[in-house]
């Protein structure tokens, strides 16, 4: 019993609600579409912030791995004459002293890739052996790098073999001194596919390559003096043994959460273990800074919306100042006028947090139309994210009760008899 | 003092007062009773505190001393959410303004202090409203917005509303003050009507001598005294 009674209570209070909305319907049309244009445009400059960070990212990685393992001889200032005789009272003279390298790559490739294997969040291994060398035809001659790689696990991180242009990058394990190159390179070298280049070492090593296939990864650094050999072709040129390479890349299920494998792995490898953020700060930093623009001309464009609903709705209540006195003579608490302002500026909230949700998407798909051929691009990046969306409902509707609340109190508190009385 | 079976409403040593602009005597110590089924009318010149004591005697003014009870119920020191549901159910209003809402049919109008109440289901509230306006003579006004009601048919809407829930008491304030002397008459009729045949309490504040004159007593006040 006591149970219905309730429901048809705020029965009423929701026919009082209904009929307000709809007496005047420009009215609450406005005051949708305020919240419409805040959640859509919180959707529209998110999904493009995300297709920008994305694209920027996914060109990025197209070269750059999560992890890397290099060994870099660190120990240029050892001077064990100096840490021998450390009595301030000595005095030291040498001249014309050499540094020795001691280390110098990874010796023990097998050995780290199997630990690294072990680890349950890295998704890929390659090594590399990367020296620079000097491209030449006839009398052109060109500095860059070659970078000798693992084949199949080297595709299987990068994905290069679908941006090789002509050619077949799995020639390179078929054809022990086939050459991949960069688009750029290619043409001012003036080779094209199946010509034969000649590569030189800084150490004097000299060798014909022939061309199996031409490379366009979109990074104009890397079209423009790179080239890829098969990594045992790589440990010739160098002299070095089997298992020998400069680097191992590794990539990982989340490539947010670098810092955690570095962590684990420095004790395990006696080698340098470097993330990409710590390589690449710019880059970290460019995607956050475009990030926190996004969530601040959203969360702007939502309160500005607010505002336009706060504005409405106090409005409204003032408008009906004295119809509240006469519901509250009537018998309807303070309570009850809360429920029936709340109860519009939740269904405000909801349609325009919908309709903000379809025209959001819809923004962003025609946006996403936009023709943008810029490096590798064809149109203007978008990228839905599902909590986008979430979130752009979820604000939408906060925003509208808040600034629904505070006029909708206000009404809860008037006294009908100064009202009423005049 | 022991309420008496057949009061409907009883007013014990009223005192009010305004503070603004400054503190000010309103009302200096009323008692009285009204019986049920009385028919009864407050006059008094402008000033003289008739409208204020309504709206203390109506719940809605609390800043008072002294103690209101209506049907036995002692309302004095009660929350406004108290008071309000009480309203709801014991008293009926109804003002010089007419006071309906603009956006409701007239019909609704009715409806909505007994869809807040409660007791009845909608369709038989809608039928009891519908009978009500009947009786008033505005079964074809039902469906109308009230703002396209004339003066006396907003009135008597009002009424219809007063009498929704079967309330113990009946309030005006002004209730013809905004009429033709025609209309006057009518919402006159319809007072008496309800006071001598549903045994209705009904207590108005007025200015207009011919009102009174039509009432089973009359109270008349000056300076927040009853004179007699």
């Amino acid at each position: 019993m006591n149970r219905q009674l309730k429901i048809k209570k705020t029965g009423v209070n929701k026919l009082i609600a209904s009929t307000h909305l709809t007496s005047k319907i420009w009215q609450t049309v406005v005051a949708v579409m305020g919240v419409m244009f805040g959640v859509s445009m919180y959707i529209f400059m998110n999904s493009f912030m995300n297709g920008v960070n994305q694209t920027q990212d996914d060109l990025a990685f197209s070269t750059l791995a999560h992890v890397r393992i290099y060994n870099e001889d660190d120990r240029r200032s050892y001077n064990p004459v100096e840490d021998f005789f450390t009595n301030p009272g000595t005095l030291f003279n040498i001249r014309n002293k050499k540094s020795i390298q001691y280390t110098d790559g990874i010796k023990n490739t097998e050995q780290v890739i199997s630990i690294l294997e072990k680890q349950p969040e890295i998704t890929g291994v390659t090594p590399q052996l990367n020296f620079s060398v000097f491209f030449r035809n006839g009398s052109k001659k060109i500095n860059g790098s070659i970078s000798g790689v693992e084949v199949a696990t080297e595709n299987q991180m990068f994905g290069i073999g679908n941006k090789v242009i002509s050619g077949d990058w799995n020639e390179l394990d078929f054809q022990k001194s086939g050459i991949v190159i960069g688009t750029v390179l290619a043409q001012t070298l003036n080779v094209k596919l199946n010509d034969n280049i000649n590569v030189l070492t800084p150490e004097g090593v000299s060798k014909n390559l022939m061309v199996v296939g031409i490379v366009e990864t979109s990074v104009k650094e890397i079209d423009k003096s790179r080239a890829y050999i098969n990594i045992a072709t790589a440990r010739q040129f160098e002299g070095k043994n089997f298992d020998y390479s400069s680097d191992i890349q590794i990539n990982l299920l989340d490539r947010d959460r670098t810092d955690e494998i570095v962590r684990r792995l420095q004790p395990l490898i006696p080698y340098q273990v470097e993330s990409w953020q710590t390589a690449n700060e710019q880059l970290l930093a460019a995607s956050e800074l475009r990030n926190i623009i996004a969530v601040a001309v959203s969360l702007t464009i939502l309160l500005v919306a607010g505002f336009g609903i706060y504005n409405i709705m106090n409005m409204t209540i003032n408008e009906k100042i004295r119809e509240i006195a006469i519901l509250k003579a009537m018998g309807f608490s303070g309570k009850d006028i809360l429920i029936i302002f709340l109860t519009q500026a939740t269904i405000i909230g909801l349609v325009g947090g919908i309709t903000g949700v379809a025209f959001g998407y819809a923004i962003s798909s025609m946006v996403n139309q936009v023709p943008f051929k810029v490096a590798g691009l064809a149109t203007l990046p978008i990228s839905y994210r599902t909590e986008d969306f979430i979130l752009a409902i979820v604000f939408g509707i906060t925003t509208t009760l808040v600034a629904g609340y505070l006029p909708a109190r206000k009404a809860s508190k008037i006294d009908p008899v100064v009202i009423i009385r005049g | 003092m022991k309420t008496q079976e057949n009061n409907a409403l009883q007013v014990r040593n009223l005192i009010k007062y305004f503070h603004d602009p400054e503190t000010f005597q309103v009302i200096k110590g009323v008692s009285f009773d009204v019986k049920k089924g009385e028919f009864l009318s407050i006059v008094g010149k402008s000033g003289s505190g008739k409208s204020t004591l309504l709206y203390v005697l109506s719940t809605m003014d609390t800043d008072y001393e002294g103690s209101l009870e209506i049907n036995g119920n002692p309302l004095t020191g009660q929350t406004q959410n108290q008071l309000a549901a009480f309203r709801n159910e014991h008293i009926g209003f109804v003002f010089q303004f007419h006071y309906l809402l603009p956006e409701f049919t007239a019909l609704q109008n009715v409806m909505l202090p007994a869809l807040k109440l409660g007791k009845f289901s909608p369709e038989e509230i809608e039928h009891r409203a519908y009978e009500s306006l009947k009786l008033l003579d505005l079964a074809d006004q039902g469906i109308k917005k009230a703002n396209k009601l004339s003066g006396g048919q907003q009135q008597r809407v009002a009424i219809a509303r007063a009498l929704i829930n079967n309330p113990s008491v009946i309030m005006c304030d002004e209730p013809t003050g905004n009429l033709d002397s025609k209309n006057s008459h009518a919402v006159q009729d319809i007072f008496r009507n309800l006071a001598r045949e549903f045994d209705q309490t009904i207590i108005c504040v007025t200015h207009d001598n011919d009102f009174a004159a039509n009432t089973d007593r009359t109270i008349e006040m000056s300076d927040g005294l009853i004179l007699k």
